[in-house]
C-alpha cells in the first residue's frame, strides 16, 4: 500500500555517510473478530484465570475447545468445563531467538500441554529458563498476567511445576 | 477498532477480540531514487527521458516501461518546478484506524512545463473544492535546512513532501482542457 494510506506508514531511516538509505515500512490491519459461543467462553475463562475445555459424549475433553467434534463434525454444545490448571508437556520445541511477535522476549519453548482433565494438547509457551529444563512429560502450571482482558496471552506462559514431574527425557 | 469498543463491563462475557495484523519490513532504497532524492535536496526535480520514445519520467524509474529500455543518468533531465494540474482527487477522510486527516483534502497530478509529471501532490492555499484541472502552479520548496528526503521510499510515486511542501497557484489563467498535454498520469 502506498504511504498515503492511513493504515500504512513508511518510516525511512537515513544516514548521510551510509552507502545507501534504507526505508522501513509497517503495514497494519486492525480487525475485531467475533468469537462465537465457544471461543468467547474460553477467552472469558482466560480473563477470569480459568482454563476451560469442551466435553464430548465419550467423556473426553477438548482443550482448546472447539464448536465441532474434530472426529465426527457433530456440533458440540455442552457447557465448558474447567481443566488444569496443571498439565503435562507432550511435545515441545525450543525457541532460541524469540522474535518481537513471540510471547516472551527470552528463549522459551512452544509446547503442547495436555491439561489435567483434558484429552488434547493446548499450544502455549513454557518459560523454563533453559532448554535443559525441558523434557517431554514434565509437569507445568500456568503463570497468569495480573491484568487480563480475554486473550490467550492472558495466560502469560506455563512454568515448570514446583513438584517436578516424571516422564522421559 | 472504535465503534465496537464500548464501555466494557469487566465481568461481561468476552465476545470479540482485537486482531492486529502487522507486516514490518526494511528495504534498500534503489540508486535511481537515491539520485532523485539527492537532486531534490539541491532544489532540482529530475527525471529520465527515454532515449527511444522521448517520454519523460519524473521521478526517474531507470527504465521506460513502454519501450522496455534501461534509462540512466545519461538520460537525466532537470524538470521545471512549474506546471499545470492535470488531474486530482478529493479525499474525504473517514475516521478509520490510523487516519489523521479530518477535513477533505485534494491530491493532484501536475504536468511540469517541458515534460514530466508528479502525482500525489498538495495544492497550497486553495480549498479542496476549488482545486481544478488546468490550474497553473509552482513548487513551494521547503527551506534549506528544513528540507528532507527521508520520507521518500521506493514506492513514493513522486510524493516528496519533505522537499516540496506543496504547489502554489501562479495566478496565471487556467490552461484550457484542449491545451493540456497528452501525458496525464505519468
Amino acid at each position: 500500500m502506498c504511504s498515503t494510506s492511513a493504515v500504512s506508514s513508511q518510516v525511512p531511516s537515513s544516514k548521510s555517510d551510509a552507502p545507501g538509505r534504507t526505508s522501513t515500512s509497517t503495514i497494519e490491519f486492525p480487525y475485531t473478530r467475533t468469537l462465537g459461543p465457544v471461543y468467547g467462553a474460553f477467552l472469558t475463562g482466560m480473563r477470569d484465570g480459568r482454563i476451560l475445555g469442551m466435553p464430548k459424549a465419550d467423556g473426553s475433553v477438548l482443550c482448546p475447545p472447539t464448536e465441532w467434534d474434530p472426529d465426527t463434525g457433530a456440533a458440540l454444545t455442552d457447557d465448558l468445563v474447567e481443566v488444569g490448571p496443571g498439565g503435562e508437556v507432550t511435545t515441545w520445541a525450543w525457541v532460541t531467538e524469540p522474535t518481537r511477535k513471540h510471547p516472551l522476549d527470552h528463549p522459551f519453548a512452544f509446547a503442547l500441554i495436555r491439561l489435567d482433565g483434558a484429552s488434547t494438547g493446548l499450544l502455549h509457551a513454557v518459560d523454563a529458563g533453559a532448554i535443559d529444563a525441558m523434557h517431554t512429560g514434565m509437569r507445568v502450571v500456568p503463570r497468569w498476567k495480573d491484568e487480563r482482558i480475554g486473550l490467550i496471552t492472558d495466560l502469560e506462559a506455563f512454568v515448570p511445576a514446583a513438584d517436578g514431574g516424571g516422564g522421559d527425557a | 477498532m472504535s465503534d465496537t469498543t464500548e464501555a466494557i463491563d469487566p465481568d461481561a462475557p468476552v465476545t470479540g477480540m482485537d486482531y492486529f495484523m502487522s507486516l514490518h519490513y526494511r528495504e534498500q532504497i534503489c540508486p535511481v531514487v537515491e539520485r532523485f532524492s539527492a537532486e531534490l535536496m539541491e532544489g532540482r526535480i529530475t527525471g529520465h527521458k527515454c532515449p527511444q520514445c522521448g517520454l519523460v519520467y519524473v521521478p526517474p524509474r531507470g527504465y521506460c516501461p513502454i519501450c522496455v529500455v534501461e534509462t540512466t543518468e545519461a538520460d537525466e533531465i532537470v524538470a521545471n518546478d512549474r506546471g499545470v494540474v492535470t488531474n486530482y482527487t478529493v479525499v474525504t477522510p473517514v475516521a478509520y484506524y490510523g487516519q489523521e486527516a479530518t477535513d477533505p483534502f485534494a491530491k493532484v497530478s501536475i504536468y511540469l512545463d517541458g515534460g514530466g509529471s508528479l502525482s500525489l501532490q498538495d495544492v497550497l492555499d486553495v480549498p479542496a473544492d476549488e482545486v481544478r484541472v488546468g490550474l497553473r502552479v509552482q513548487a513551494v520548496w521547503a527551506p534549506l535546512g528544513e528540507r528532507t528526503v527521508d520520507d521518500i521510499g521506493n514506492r513514493s510515486w513522486g510524493s516528496a513532501e519533505g522537499a516540496i511542501q506543496g504547489w502554489h497557484p501562479t495566478g496565471e489563467p487556467d490552461v484550457a482542457r484542449e491545451d493540456l498535454p497528452n501525458q496525464g498520469g505519468f
